[in-house]
């Protein structure tokens, strides 16, 4: 694992942390560490839309330690995927900007793997093509950008799929190869807008499980859009609550579960239950003042 | 099991084919011998095609000039309608400047121009070469234009997400997502310009499949008059088949759905 971390991070100093234990609070422990590895600073972001008095978003601050998992959650209409594809560059703020690592990055650029709800896979390319997508347009050459593509699929589970068409398989596997494209340009920051949205309950639990070891592993800088609280307490180290009309943070919960997680045992613990009912009673406010309110600007959500 | 009832159904299919063949042409064959001149009969187109393809060989050569105005009239076509498409698709100024003139000739029986194609370039190959372009390079012109356009904006969002520059967007994105457009359009082109080239050698032309059936035409001989059009039945059957196999060709995932 170590030397493989080394090869794909390319960073120095991943490889030579210790192996982790159950209940190691691994990624607070790199944080700050490796100021090189995507700390993400989200400063006073606001987005208006063309004609509209009313801000989707208004003073979004947000700072995101290297390694950190945050999950962005909140009612339709809060503007947490118009946050999300603003801090990929697929949307320009209105005000503020985004910092990667001290520098402005409001552009797309190679240190952000993007996942996108209906995984947005290319249909005319096999698997492995669209994986390695991201090295093909760096200009990195055919065998080795294939190279690299199989690695991640092998680390998505897809080995023995690098041949098939999207129509080929299922929508998790879609979903793994939208990860492994992400994964492939060796990003330091992982954009998840609800990636797992479109599947099945099962696949989407499953998922869950794959995607906290491969962030830990990795050590991943990840911004994560969820409409599930559970999803959101499972995988992240803080939960950031948001609010509609106009989108704004609400609340930031720390999740204090020690990793590895395991599904079953961090739900038995008598803290889950209460930290969800505190994100829920915010949560439920806040839909029934939407829910009153007469909607409108849902766009962006 | 369930082959050999697949199989079983196959074969009725086929038995039912066939002998509703043989009803239409027994039936054509009493009609026809009832009166030759009108509707000749099968028989006797048989016979008609052995002389006018073999012993007499006519059809050869009338066909070779069809497909060499047909093959040269369309690949200039696929071409000029590609790029232009794409152009159109893709480049505000061009579209702005082009569009509509394309939309018009669209819309206009270019047949209607073959009196001033003659005079523009006579009644030889060049004829055909342009009857037939400007048959088929407007709707590949425009299935790609709308092709190019039409681009799920998932996968201009995917291309934007990895950084792609305009042409790696182009290249990786637009070009194949409008590769279905783009066949779209050949078909349909190729259909015109099969009419075209016949069009044009009935009107204006020495040679050629049309110029064979207007000279059999003149002779009232139905039976050999029937053995051409028949030849070009078979010859537009081959082009569209030619034409699914390539599609599949170039882009084997446009079978399936989905993302």
């Amino acid at each position: 694992m170590s030397s493989r971390d080394a090869t794909v991070r390319g960073a120095t100093g991943a490889s030579t942390r210790p192996p982790l234990a159950p209940g190691d609070r691994d990624v607070d422990a790199s944080r700050g560490r490796d100021s090189e590895r995507g700390a993400l600073s989200i400063v006073n972001i606001a987005k208006t839309y063309g004609g509209s008095a009313r801000p989707v978003l208004d003073g979004i601050r947000l700072d995101i330690g290297a390694g950190e998992f945050v999950s962005l959650i909140g009612p339709s209409g809060c503007g947490k995927t118009t946050l999300l594809r603003i801090v990929a560059g697929l949307l320009r703020p209105s005000e503020g900007t985004v910092e990667l690592d001290g520098r402005p990055s409001l552009e797309p650029s190679r240190e952000k793997g993007v996942v996108f709800q209906h995984f947005n896979l290319f249909p005319w390319r096999k698997t492995i093509a669209n994986t390695a997508y991201g090295p093909e347009l760096q200009g990195v050459s055919r065998p080795e950008r294939e190279e690299t593509a199989r690695r991640f699929l092998a680390m998505v589970g897809l080995s023995g799929y690098e041949e098939h068409y999207p129509a080929q398989i299922s929508g998790g596997m879609k979903q793994r190869v939208g990860i492994a494209r992400a994964l492939a340009i060796e990003p330091k920051v992982l954009l998840m807008d609800e990636p797992f949205g479109a599947l099945d309950a099962l696949t989407r639990e499953y998922l869950q499980r794959e995607l906290e070891r491969i962030t830990r592993s990795e050590r991943l800088t990840t911004l994560f859009v969820t409409h599930s609280l559970d999803e959101a307490l499972f995988l992240s180290d803080r939960i950031v609550v948001m609010g509609a009309r106009p989108g704004r943070v609400l609340a930031v919960f720390d999740v204090p579960f020690g990793r590895p997680r395991a599904q079953n045992d961090i739900r038995s613990d008598p803290s889950y239950a209460e930290l969800r009912k505190r994100l829920w009673d915010l949560l439920e406010g806040e839909l029934a003042r939407a829910a009153t309110e007469a909607p409108g600007q849902e766009t962006g959500a | 099991m369930r082959r050999m009832r697949e199989t079983r159904r196959r074969v009725g299919e086929n038995v039912l084919l066939a002998g509703f063949l043989v009803i239409v042409l027994s039936v054509w064959e009493l009609a026809g011998r009832g009166n030759p001149r009108v509707l000749s009969y099968p028989s006797q187109i048989a016979t008609s095609a052995w002389e006018l393809i073999v012993v007499e060989n006519k059809v050869l050569p009338a066909l070779l000039a069809t497909v060499e105005g047909l093959a040269y009239g369309f690949v200039i076509a696929a071409v000029l309608g590609i790029v232009v498409g794409f152009a159109m698709g893709r480049i505000r100024l061009v579209e702005l400047v082009l569009y509509p003139y394309a939309i018009a000739l669209y819309a206009t029986p270019r047949i209607a121009l073959v009196p001033l194609l003659v005079l523009w370039f006579g009644i030889d190959l060049e004829l055909r070469v342009v009857v037939v372009v400007l048959s088929a390079v407007f709707p590949i012109m425009i299935n790609t234009y709308n092709g190019a356009r039409q681009v799920d904006p998932a996968y201009l969002d995917a291309a934007a997400a990895f950084a792609a520059t305009p042409w790696q967007t182009l290249r990786t994105v637009v070009m194949p997502a409008s590769v279905p457009y783009v066949f779209a359009g050949l078909r349909v082109g190729m259909v015109r310009a099969l009419v075209g080239v016949v069009v044009a050698e009935m009107t204006a032309s020495v040679v050629g499949t049309g110029r064979l059936i207007i000279e059999l035409g003149a002779f009232f001989q139905t039976g050999r008059l029937l053995v051409p059009v028949m030849v070009l039945g078979v010859l537009g059957v081959v082009l569209s088949v030619g034409m699914a196999k390539a599609q599949t060709l170039a882009a084997p995932w446009a079978m399936r759905e989905g993302r």
